[in-house]
């Protein structure tokens, strides 16, 4: 990461209000799913960027990474989030030193610029086509985001097999897309659900519908099923710098069986979920969940009893034998 | 403009709670700005409507205007997320002293335009209004007389919110969610009555016992007109309990609706329930409302284990350990060797709540999950923690380093404020307490009532008469028990406590009513009523002190009582050791009697 470029920016009013309505979106469940988040921070970048007057590149950056830091701070556990903010603000740096190549300095990557490009970023450059590049850029990083997860789907079949016992946990769409992709193969799919009961049975009933063959067992099923088993494929939240990964709550002990009886694991990540960031920051990865998903507040000890809930479990490297992306 | 100004959901908000349940902090600042796990009230209630689809929001004060008006205006300026879905109006009117009040202003003033979201600045919710509200426009398009859906969260019967409010029994058809029965009973009776006619003329019935009460109504139209129609209607449950009855007439039904599992819903009433949701609110039982929630999803908090968090800018020395539950606000410094557990210390204000060396505030101790508020000024903090603990002082000590016992005293705090939850009316507020039962004690009230209604406007006595016999069938009150209470209320009459001159007044009273005390009191053993109900004035009343022996020359001059009656019922009195007996002016009565008496007899 190339040093702070001075201190954050404040946003203007315009933005703030952006900004906003765009957290209070997510937090409310408006938007769900990372995909929908990814696209809809895209946007709110892109109406920021669009919205600034003849900027430079300097200011540019300092009002993305502005932007950036309170989505990080309201939004902690959405890492697709964040992700996008650094695609977009790595995007402004690549183009400010083609324009200032243009500007006729010294090209060539010599050590001595390397050391000056600080200062070389801090200059004023040429304003007038940054937005322009800028804005192409965004619309192909949307373009990406799109073709996304049909680009994952696309290597289903080479990665299930037919008569093959695949097994995944809870709901996703991902997966979902995913598995729908590979039923011409005539696999069988254990579907084990989890903490949110209803969307995993809607899910089966889904894929039942499209011709897989599925059965869906208990998430205290999974290690004795597991023998069995030949594949799991699971959705990841995020994929982290190291190789690891984060998946909804209760997949760390299905990935534990998997290990135990040497189960390929493939995790699903499009490139959005890639963050670099590493699993020590307890602030990002210890989010808590609504306690209802653990405990339903009828029972007695609602009151008393200490729930803790997180949303994320964090699944070790060595875990996951494969990441699927859309590269 | 019209169309879509018609889909806007409303919602109304009543900012006071129009009890006492939280005194002494309401007095100093208005309830809406309480903060429960550091959040001011408002803006959990702000939020949940912002997030729950409403457009339009009407708060409705009674007391305090500006000060929200100031806080509203406030978290505007800081781009609150709700303040751009939302339009916030705050309404200011000191006139309301009850909820119907509040009802009838905002259908006087034309404030509602359809269908609304009501509900109180208690409510502690996620729901979501507007599908809730359009749940109910379903409702209204099968039943034309549907006025309010209610809202409520089914619990386990152990659960403490339901153990610290008002228990509600709640009978309902079963096909329909029709309500059927809504009574809350005061005491914790193990009887319940069920009409036949709710199980006969009804195919499924349902019974809930296990609610609580959200304070969340979704209404039709047809609800403020109701109001202003039913001016005895002074709260909601006055409202449910009006429709249930007068179902037929006022042609309206109330249906009620429970909330899914992954819902939350509740209401503080009390200081008990206070802690009982803050608690919940730490555990995230109410996602997406949070301990962020005022803060625009900062997230200033940082979440140490076991539900402990602390603001970023809080300082905690090394020595100390968070047990459980614990919430240190922004600014607060705690110092060597503190152990907290289950405790909120939050100051919303610069001065900073501090726990002195070796305070030691254990779970086991009476201090179970003490709330420790700093109020603005030093003052202030103190009042907050005498008038609850009788132990303010103590308090201070404690601070300073002794023992834990002392903290029994919180446990006290918890029980004073139910007593003041449960302590009825306004009406009666004003009498000293008294052992009578319930109904006669209506029946009192009314009688008196009614007597000063009559002397006021010199109504004729025979009309009087006709009310007070009306009230005691209503009350179901024995004839001697009226005699009693007719004289009783005669002696406790309003104009009687400002009065200067006490016995010119009770002379007035006594001879404006003769026909009444002529009708009432005839036989022996009225009189003998009566002179009880004169005992029972002359020691309860404060205005009567040592005036006993005057009333009764004045009821003997109006030959209410005669001379054998009085001597008997002195004999009472000497036989009973009332305190009355010594009283110089009732000595001094019965000395005269006894001359008056020896005089006729020699004249005789």
């Amino acid at each position: 990461m190339p040093p702070l470029e001075g201190p954050a920016k404040e946003l203007d009013e315009k933005c703030e209000e952006l900004i906003v309505k765009y957290v209070s979106d997510i937090r409310s469940g408006k938007l769900e799913g990372s995909l929908n988040i990814a696209m809809a921070t895209v946007s709110l970048l892109e109406q920021i960027i669009s919205e600034s007057q003849n900027p430079t590149a300097f200011e540019l950056c300092s009002t993305i990474r502005a932007v950036g830091r309170q989505i990080v701070r309201a939004l902690p556990q959405e890492l697709a989030a964040t992700n996008m903010v650094r695609r977009v603000l790595r995007a402004i740096r690549d183009e400010q030193p083609s324009n200032a190549n243009q500007s006729g300095e010294g090209a060539g990557e010599s050590l001595q610029r390397l050391v000056l490009a600080p200062h070389s970023r801090a200059a004023p450059a040429d304003t007038k086509d940054l937005i322009e590049p800028v804005r192409d850029f965004i619309a192909e990083l949307r373009g990406e985001l799109d073709s996304s997860t049909q680009s994952v789907c696309g290597q289903a079949r080479e990665h299930v097999h037919a008569d093959e016992l695949v097994l995944t946990y809870g709901a996703s769409r991902l997966v979902e897309r995913f598995l729908r992709a590979a039923a011409p193969r005539r696999y069988r799919l254990l579907l084990a659900e989890s903490s949110d009961v209803k969307q995993s049975h809607a899910m089966a009933a889904r894929l039942s519908a499209a011709g897989v063959n599925v059965t869906l067992v208990s998430s205290a099923a999974v290690t004795a099923l597991m023998s069995r088993v030949n594949k799991v494929v699971l959705g990841a939240r995020a994929a982290l710098a190291g190789g690891a990964a984060l998946a909804r709550v209760g997949a760390h002990s299905v990935t534990l069986a998997a290990q135990h009886y040497s189960v390929p694991v493939l995790a699903l990540a499009p490139l959005y979920k890639l963050s670099p960031l590493h699993a020590c920051e307890q602030h990002h990865f210890n989010v808590p969940d609504s306690a209802h998903s653990a405990l339903p507040y009828q029972s007695s000890e609602s009151a008393t009893a200490r729930v803790v809930a997180p949303r994320y479990d964090f699944i070790p490297p060595n875990h996951i034998t494969l990441f699927i992306t859309n590269l | 403009m019209e169309p879509s100004q018609e889909n806007v959901v409303q919602a109304v908000v009543i900012m006071d709670l129009f009890n006492n349940n939280f005194s002494p902090i309401n007095k100093t600042k208005p309830v809406a700005l309480l903060s429960v796990a550091g959040v001011p009230l408002i803006d959990y209630v702000l939020e949940s409507l912002g997030l729950g689809g409403v457009g339009e929001t009407i708060l409705f004060c009674c007391q305090d205007g500006p000060t929200i008006k100031e806080h509203i205006k406030m978290s505007k300026e800081k781009k609150a997320p709700w303040s751009l879905t939302m339009d916030v109006q705050v309404i200011m009117s000191e006139t309301c002293q009850t909820m119907g009040d509040v009802m009838r202003e905002i259908d006087a003033a034309g404030l509602v335009r359809g269908y609304f979201v009501l509900l109180g600045v208690n409510s502690i919710t996620n729901v979501n209004f507007a599908s809730l509200l359009e749940e109910h426009k379903l409702i209204c398009k099968k039943d034309k007389e549907a006025a309010m859906t209610l809202i409520y969260k089914r619990v386990s019967w152990e659960h403490p919110l339901i153990k610290n409010n008002k228990p509600l029994f709640l009978a309902a058809d079963g096909n329909t969610n029709k309500v059927l029965i809504h009574e809350k009973t005061r005491s914790n009776s193990n009887t319940l009555q069920l009409p036949l006619d709710c199980i006969l003329s009804h195919s499924e019935a349902k019974l809930h016992h296990n609610l609580v009460d959200a304070n969340i109504a979704l209404c039709s139209p047809s609800v403020l007109p109701l109001f202003a129609d039913n001016f005895d209607f002074q709260t909601r449950d006055d409202f449910v309990n009006g429709v249930l009855i007068n179902e037929e007439i006022l042609a309206s039904t109330l249906y009620y609706k429970i909330l899914k599992e992954n819902q939350y819903a509740a209401a503080i009433t009390n200081w008990k329930t206070y802690q009982i949701v803050s608690w919940d609110i730490l555990h995230n039982w109410v996602y997406p409302l949070s301990i962020e929630t005022g803060s625009f999803f900062q997230n200033n908090y940082i979440l140490m284990e076991n539900h402990n968090f602390r603001k970023i800018t809080s300082k905690l020395s090394r020595s100390c350990t968070l047990v459980e539950d614990v919430l240190i606000g922004a600014d607060t410094e705690i110092c060597d060797n503190t152990t907290i557990t289950k405790t909120m210390i939050d100051s919303l204000i610069e001065n900073g709540t501090i726990i002195a060396e070796n305070v030691n505030i254990n779970a086991g101790s009476k201090l179970k999950g003490a709330i420790i508020e700093c109020s603005e000024e030093d003052k202030n903090d103190k009042n907050l923690v005498k008038s609850t603990s009788e132990s303010g002082t103590e308090w201070e000590n404690e601070s300073d380093g002794s023992g834990d016992d002392e903290f029994v005293g919180f446990d006290k705090v918890w029980s004073d404020s139910e007593s003041c939850y449960s302590s009825d009316s306004s009406a009666q507020s004003s009498l000293p307490e008294s052992p009578v039962p319930e109904d006669t004690n209506i029946f009192l009230q009314e009688v008196i009532d009614s007597l000063a209604r009559g002397y006021e406007e010199k109504l004729k006595c025979d009309y009087l008469i006709l009310e007070i016999n009306s009230s005691r069938y209503a009350y179901n009150i024995q004839l001697h028990e009226v005699n009693f209470f007719v004289i009783r209320a005669m002696l406790s009459m309003p104009i009687l406590v400002d009065s200067k001159s006490v016995l010119v007044t009770v002379k007035d009273i006594l001879k404006f009513f003769r026909p009444i005390l002529s009708n009432y009191i005839k036989t022996k053993s009225s009189i003998m009523d009566c002179l009880r109900a004169v005992e029972e004035s002359c020691i309860k009343c404060d205005w009567l002190e040592g005036k006993a022996g005057q009333i009764l020359h004045l009821l003997y001059e109006t030959d209410v009582v005669d001379e054998d009656s009085l001597v008997e019922w002195y004999d009472d009195l000497k036989d009973n050791e009332s305190s009355l007996v010594n009283q110089t002016s009732l000595v001094k009565f019965f000395e005269w009697l006894q001359e008056a008496s020896e005089e006729s007899e020699e004249s005789e």
